[in-house]
């Protein structure tokens, strides 16, 4: 039987291609992402673990805020006096590392990374552990020299002697490069500059009195963690933030590890779509394979080989699939991995690629996977296998599964679709946002299992009305393929399956995006008052000197600054929220429609005050006048007065909650080391916005970090943001056509094989090989069509309902893309001309006479 | 060049000129010393408004030499006619058209499309050359093939008899030059098979058709006006007004030649 099995392998090995190519393609992502981040935490755990000092003292970090505030958090510089008292200390310095600064080159182009990874200015230590090494130049000695990181310096062809102008919180200043470093190890992809550690403090944090934090090395024979303990002694408080090295590299891969895990999760999903897709290719090839060896199968059961007998043959056929699948997507993910990698480099994340990791999960997960999905997908048609009689060899069998009733799919695809229905429907009356995700979440799984139970129930009549035209068309050639596709509903259902799904996930996406660009469209239509906003794509604050500069440009009348802080706020119903604030300066009402419940901009701005959303508030008690304590950063605390409820639906969102802000005043008292994250400017009167809008950017020229935007500009810059999750979809999408469009030609493929005799037949009596081209060609439009129209109609009712779940969270807008939607489904029938190619011209190549000759 | 039977130019009728003629007609399976001949110089005329039989024993070379003159398959040597055209030497599209427009063909097995239903099988060579049945000779073709009340049904809801009725109807409606049956009575049994044979006679008798059938069964030779014996890829013999018997008499011979020069025992199926 084994025999018997691996013949019937190696016989089919062409037919079984497409199959392995989706299943190489699933297990290559899986394969390919472990790898990745295997080796991007391996290269940055070294890093961290050997550039860490033995025991670093920072600043207590109390409030973390979930948007950028431009804020540093320093210590004393004499508290390396104190650390220098503690036993086992060898050495400690007071380094200083500003993250969020903007270096600008003469040609007032910002040297930072165009990834938008941060530019990092320090003092310059020369110590065993440090990841770079000055490789010309000298090292800066005193204000005005510096150095620069060798891989900027290629980037932007910055030489020795060259000046660079340095953008820091306490104000510009300027740099001749001295000399250039390089990393020794990987440089994590960010811009870098050195100062002399004499000036770096005054420079950087505004006072040669504070550093970012302390580096701590211990004496011989002292380990990390005494040294820790006695340092902290020294310091006989508890106020400072006290880390091992390997504490430090950990919290340091921590922060990067956000940012791989996005990598991460985005490759699963990759590999996610491939599986799905790809059981569905799975499925249709085995169930067709069986179908065509029905008489052999048949034959079989009569020599007496017993069901499990059949079923066990063609199970094992699936594990060599899957087997061979699985190594060649584990190649093929090295690859990937390999690929990636090197687009790692052209972000100016230099990892080396010799040192890439292969821990033993990936083949592990790799072979799961792959077989995993081969199996499970090959078990229904086993057992479809083992049910063939006997009497099978006998007669001259049609194909199988045609004509079988597909009731008990429609009971099966009736009751999760009513389950699914409901959860959607309970997802869009809902009033809470938790619950309706969940439901979301629930109605959509329910609803896609539905449609893909049911898929064979509906082709005959989405086929007849999507193919109606095509006799009138294209004659007996359209009439034949229209009824070629709704032969075998099973096949052509679980061939537009794979499409399906691909595309109910755009279609969801797009409403949903669509959805939220109109409601901030309208959001910023009905608050933004401003003739511009001055920011930065990224929302990354800026110096002070951008709103100084903007002043006084000739033509501005009004400058609102908003800043952003992390803030605490304890709540009369004994709730402590942690948020980010805003504050804001005078004139707030000029540049933006604000709606009060309670009280107005008068009272939310004056001295001591905030403003909150009504809605939170009554949540939490709160009245106007209620008294409130609030933490700020670095331990300032203060009792603020709630002058004024706003009514604006824009209370959450982006991990802020309450809608709280107040005075700029009131925010720098308390929050005094930030920066500002936006300006809102107004033309004076008598000069046009017009006018003004080209002098702030030549004003602005020599701070490229910030650009000028009206009101158009901005809502473009938010729709962009938007459209950056859109992007993934799409790339989501692409790969989920790629392999529908292999399930097409699959199917066609196999589908050409089993009509030899019909399409021999049709050649013998004049048809042409054109017009046998076109008729397969627009069975696999009708095919590819319907799957569309089945996922964008999902894809339609989930993206409503994603859009009610926005909507409680105040995007009320609903827009529907039918532009999209209109260019998907003509993508969807280029699709199926495109996987017809192959069968079709295999098709006319076929011998006439095959149709003719006598068995 | 030229063999023994093409002295008697066979299937000649001098009245009514040919449909199809074949000159020196020899198709060759592989090449060098592997090459198998299936067809041996052979020429041919087939008479017009004649029903002409072609019989031999499995590999005489019968299914080929039918091909051949239908243009469904190449020729290794000499040429072919339909009518005046040449079609030897041909391109695929012009003898795509040529089988479309010129010539009418039944099978044995397979006949029909099976998701169009009869009256579409009927009139599909013509749908596809995008030509209109003339609707009064669709009506007596199908009439005279009783299919009536059949024509809306797809082929897997008809008997193997009717299946071929349609077949034999597909054939006529388009009028061709030339109707070629590869053993049209096969796979049915004797009173369908009769039926069949029956329309096709008729279609020679009254409707002024010219068909070529090849055939292994003497009974259903004897339907026609000639038979053709091929053997080895040659037309061995020929005979006027079979009848089963003379026919079968006729091949017992051949075989008893055949098993004399030690070429093996008679196969009279395929």
């Amino acid at each position: 039987m084994l025999r018997a099995t691996l013949r019937s392998f190696l016989a089919h090995k062409g037919r079984l291609a497409l199959s392995a190519l989706a299943v190489v393609l699933s297990v290559a992502f899986v394969a390919g992402s472990l790898i990745f981040s295997d080796t991007v935490s391996r290269t940055f755990d070294r890093l961290f673990a050997s550039t860490a000092a033995d025991v670093t003292v920072e600043a207590k970090q109390d409030l973390r805020s979930p948007v950028p505030t431009g804020a540093v958090q320093t210590v004393p510089a004499a508290l390396r006096d104190r650390v220098l008292k503690a036993r086992g200390v060898a050495a400690a310095r007071a380094d200083v590392s500003v993250r969020n600064i903007v270096v600008v080159d003469r040609h007032q182009t910002s040297v930072g990374p165009p990834n938008g990874a941060p530019t990092l200015a320090g003092s310059w230590y020369v110590t065993r552990r440090s990841p770079v090494r000055l490789t010309s130049g000298h090292a800066p000695h005193g204000a005005g020299e510096a150095l620069l990181d060798a891989d900027t310096a290629a980037r932007k062809h910055v030489r020795i002697g060259d000046p660079l102008t340095v953008q820091a919180r306490p104000g510009t200043f300027r740099v001749r490069v001295v000399g250039i470093a390089a990393f020794t190890t990987t440089n994590p992809g960010s811009a870098r500059v050195w100062l002399d550690p004499a000036v770096a403090g005054r420079e950087l944090l505004g006072s040669a009195a504070r550093a970012t934090s302390i580096s701590v090395d211990a004496a011989p024979g002292v380990s990390d963690a005494q040294l820790k303990r006695r340092v902290r002694a020294a310091l006989g408080t508890s106020a400072y933030d006290l880390r091992t090295a390997g504490e430090q590299a950990k919290s340091a891969a921590a922060d990067l590890g956000t940012f791989l895990d996005v990598i991460k999760y985005v490759m699963l999903g990759f590999a996610g779509i491939a599986v799905l897709v790809g059981v569905f290719l799975i499925v249709n090839t085995f169930s067709m394979l069986i179908a065509q060896r029905t008489r052999e199968l048949g034959l079989l059961r009569a020599l007496g080989a017993d069901r499990r007998q059949v079923r066990r043959s063609v199970l094992t056929e699936a594990l060599l699939l899957g087997v061979a699948g699985s190594t060649l997507g584990l190649a093929a993910g090295i690859g990937l991995a390999l690929g990636l990698i090197r687009l790692m480099g052209a972000f100016g994340m230099n990892l080396k690629a010799t040192e890439m990791v292969i821990g033993w999960g990936t083949p592990v997960a790799a072979y799961a996977v792959g077989v995993g999905v081969t199996f499970v997908a090959a078990y229904l048609p086993a057992r479809r296998a083992a049910a063939v009689s006997p009497m099978a060899a006998l007669a001259d069998a049609e194909v199988a599964g045609v004509g079988k009733p597909l009731k008990a799919r429609a009971i099966a695809g009736g009751v999760v679709g009513v389950a699914g229905a409901a959860a959607l429907a309970g997802c869009a009356a809902a009033s809470k946002t938790a619950p309706a995700a969940a439901l979301l979440g629930l109605g959509v799984v329910l609803t896609l299992i539905a449609t893909v139970v049911a898929g064979p129930l509906l082709v005959r009549p989405v086929i007849r009305v999507l193919g109606g035209a095509f006799p009138a068309l294209f004659g007996s050639v359209g009439r034949m393929s229209q009824r070629n596709a709704l032969r075998n509903p099973r096949r052509t259902g679980a061939t537009a399956a794979a499409l399906m799904v691909g595309l109910a996930l755009v279609g969801g996406m797009s409403v949903a995006s669509a959805s939220m660009s109109a409601s901030f469209d309208r959001r910023i239509d009905r608050t933004l008052g401003a003739d511009f906003t001055v920011q930065n794509a990224n929302f990354t604050p800026f110096t002070p000197e951008v709103a100084r500069t903007v002043a006084a440009t000739r033509g501005v009348g009004l400058v609102v600054r908003q800043r952003i802080t992390p803030v605490a706020v304890g709540l009369p119903d004994g709730r402590r929220v942690q948020t980010a604030a805003a504050g804001y300066g005078p004139g707030l009402d000029e540049v933006a429609h604000i709606t009060y419940a309670r009280g107005g901009s008068a009272a939310a701005l004056a001295a001591g005050h905030l403003a909150m959303d009504a809605g939170f508030a009554a949540d939490h008690g709160v009245r106007t006048g209620s008294v409130l304590p609030v933490e700020f950063p670095g331990g300032h605390r203060a009792r603020l007065t709630v002058g004024a409820l706003t009514d604006m639906d824009t209370g959450e969102g982006f991990g802020t909650q309450g809608g709280i802000f107040f005075g700029l005043a009131t925010l720098e008292r308390y929050a005094p080391d930030g920066q500002d994250s936006a300006l809102y400017v107004n033309a004076a009167d008598g000069t046009g916005a017009k006018e003004l809008r080209p002098r702030l950017e030549r004003a602005l020229r020599p701070y490229p970090q910030v650009q000028v935007r009206d009101q158009g500009d901005y809502k473009k810059l938010v729709h962009d943001q938007i459209a950056v999750l859109l992007y993934l979809v799409y790339a989501l999408l692409g790969l989920a056509i790629v392999i529908a469009v292999l399930g097409v030609v699959n199917t066609l493929a196999l589908s050409v094989v089993e009509r030899t005799r019909e399409i021999g037949l049709l050649r013998a009596i004049g048809l042409g090989r054109r017009q046998l081209r076109r008729m397969i060609r627009l069975e696999s439009v009708v095919i590819a069509v319907f799957g569309a129209v089945l996922g964008l109609g999902l894809g339609l009712v989930w993206g409503v309902c994603a859009q009610r779940v926005l909507a409680l969270r105040g995007l009320t807008a609903l827009a529907i893309p039918w532009g999209t939607i209109v260019a998907v489904v003509i993508g969807s029938a280029v699709v199926g001309i495109v996987a017809a190619l192959l069968p079709a011209l295999r098709a006319s190549r076929m011998n006439v006479l095959a149709a003719i000759a006598h068995e | 060049m030229s063999t023994p039977a093409a002295e008697h130019a066979p299937g000649r009728a001098p009245d009514a000129g040919t449909a199809a003629r074949a000159r020196g007609l020899t198709k060759a399976y592989g090449s060098g010393e592997t090459a198998v001949l299936a067809l041996d110089s052979v020429d041919v005329d087939i008479a017009r408004g004649r029903f002409t039989a072609v019989m031999g024993p499995s590999g005489s070379g019968k299914s080929t030499l039918m091909h051949c003159l239908a243009g469904l398959d190449s020729v290794s040597a000499g040429r072919v006619w339909l009518g005046d055209t040449e079609i030897t030497g041909l391109k695929d599209g012009e003898l795509t058209r040529l089988r479309r427009d010129r010539i009418g063909f039944m099978f044995q097995s397979f006949n029909l499309i099976p998701t169009l239903n009869a009256a579409e099988n009927i009139t599909l060579p013509m749908d596809i050359a995008g030509r209109r049945p003339d609707p009064r000779w669709l009506d007596q073709v199908v009439d005279t093939l009783g299919l009536r009340d059949r024509l809306t049904h797809r082929p897997a809801q008809l008997s193997g008899g009717q299946q071929q009725r349609v077949a034999c109807a597909r054939a006529l409606v388009s009028r061709p030059e030339l109707i070629f049956a590869d053993e049209p009575t096969g796979n049915l049994d004797s009173r369908a098979g009769l039926e069949v044979l029956g329309f096709l006679r008729g279609a020679v008798d009254d409707l002024g058709q010219t068909v070529v059938m090849v055939t292994h069964d003497p009974g259903a030779a004897a339907h026609s006006d000639l038979v053709l014996f091929l053997a080895d890829g040659r037309i061995v013999d020929e005979m006027e007004r079979p009848t089963a018997e003379t026919v079968l008499e006729r091949m017992k011979a051949f075989d008893a030649v055949r098993g004399r020069l030690g070429d093996g025992g008679p196969v009279l199926e395929d």
